[in-house]
């Protein structure tokens, strides 16, 4: 048997359905017997009554189009903000344009890196003729040549064969020269 | 944008009661809830349907309206006078069931004293009141359990009867 405070401290979960099966027929039991619980019963649900009356009456006086066009306009300027960028994106970026423009970006680019071969240093990178020092190193019948190239300091290593007829016919620029 | 706004005109009055109810304060409540409605807007690639439609609308409209409230503190006597104006309303409107003076000072009392609760306390009894949601949908809205919103609710209307016991016999 439920006691009235325990009754009471339910009361309100009882009222919202959201008591379980047993519980809500202990307080229905209780309540056939006890007036005090009734009482609060029946002032929780003046209680309800009048929050729901009062905030409907409030809130009855907005008319939708009023609001709507508070919505409206908000929506307007956050989309005027879009609709420059995208007007002016949209021919730049359209998808048939950029069907067209990736593989011309691709055959330029390669054009590009393409005229680097005949004119070296002209697109502003390291030049072959920048090569700080070339060393020639023979070892084992292998020339070994070593490319240092005084910026980005990357070292290139190049193997390659002695061949004798070389050495016959240019004897003397062979010393200490590397030859390739 | 059509459809957007049948769903505007679906809900906007009761998410206008949410608010009002939390924030107290007709105007700003107003430019709050058309807020709430135009972030919903921007948002709803975002709305994956785990929820309903209304849970998540209410969910952006209370959070909007705990954030504001915590940001701004009121001045009690401009709340005052937004009271009176409503009142007057109600008078004119002559839609109240609590029609006599002491219905007329219930209604006064009671917006006063929910005015009084906290942002937290004050959601979950409006959303109650306003819409009947269940516990799990009011705890879907504010993020918390079936508990805390059942507690909540427990301590709003215990502080609510206190305060209104005179009027409520």
């Amino acid at each position: 048997m439920m006691d009235c405070e325990a009754i009471k401290r339910s009361l309100g979960t009882w009222l919202d359905g959201a008591l379980g099966p047993l519980e809500a027929e202990a307080i229905e039991r209780h309540l056939e017997v006890c007036p005090l619980c009734l009482g609060e019963r029946t002032r929780l649900e003046r209680l309800e009554a009048s929050l729901k009356s009062v905030l409907e009456e409030r809130a009855s006086g907005i008319a939708f189009e009023p609001f709507w066009g508070g919505v409206r306009q908000r929506i307007e300027e956050k989309r005027s903000r879009h609709v420059r960028l995208s007007d002016w994106a949209t021919p730049v970026f359209s998808p048939q344009r950029l069907a067209w423009a990736i593989p011309l970006i691709i055959v330029f680019l390669i054009g590009l890196f393409s005229l680097e071969g005949f004119f070296p240093g002209w697109f502003g990178g390291q030049s072959r003729s920048n090569l700080t020092a070339v060393e020639s190193i023979d070892a084992h019948g292998l020339n070994v040549a070593l490319f240092r190239q005084s910026k980005t300091k990357t070292l290139v290593i190049w193997l390659f064969q002695h061949q004798e007829g070389e050495d016959e016919s240019s004897g003397e620029s062979g010393q200490g020269q590397p030859s390739f | 944008m059509a459809a957007f706004q049948e769903l505007v005109a679906r809900y906007y009055h009761k998410v206008f009661m949410v608010v009002l109810g939390i924030f107290n304060h007709r105007e700003d409540a107003m430019e709050l809830a058309q807020e709430a409605f135009f972030r919903a807007y921007r948002k709803i690639k975002s709305f994956k349907g785990g929820s309903a439609f209304y849970t998540w609308l209410y969910r952006i409209a209370v959070n909007l309206s705990i954030d504001f409230k915590r940001r701004q503190r009121r001045n009690p006597m401009e709340l005052r006078e937004a009271m009176d104006g409503v009142m007057e309303e109600r008078g004119e409107l002559g839609k109240d069931p609590y029609s006599d003076v002491q219905g007329r000072e219930l209604g006064r009392r009671l917006m006063a004293a929910i005015n009084d609760l906290t942002p937290g306390h004050k959601a979950v009894i409006v959303l109650r009141a306003v819409e009947g949601l269940s516990y799990k949908e009011i705890g879907q809205i504010l993020g918390c359990s079936e508990g805390t919103v059942m507690s909540r609710l427990h301590y709003a209307r215990k502080k609510l009867q206190e305060k209104l016991a005179p009027f409520l016999g």
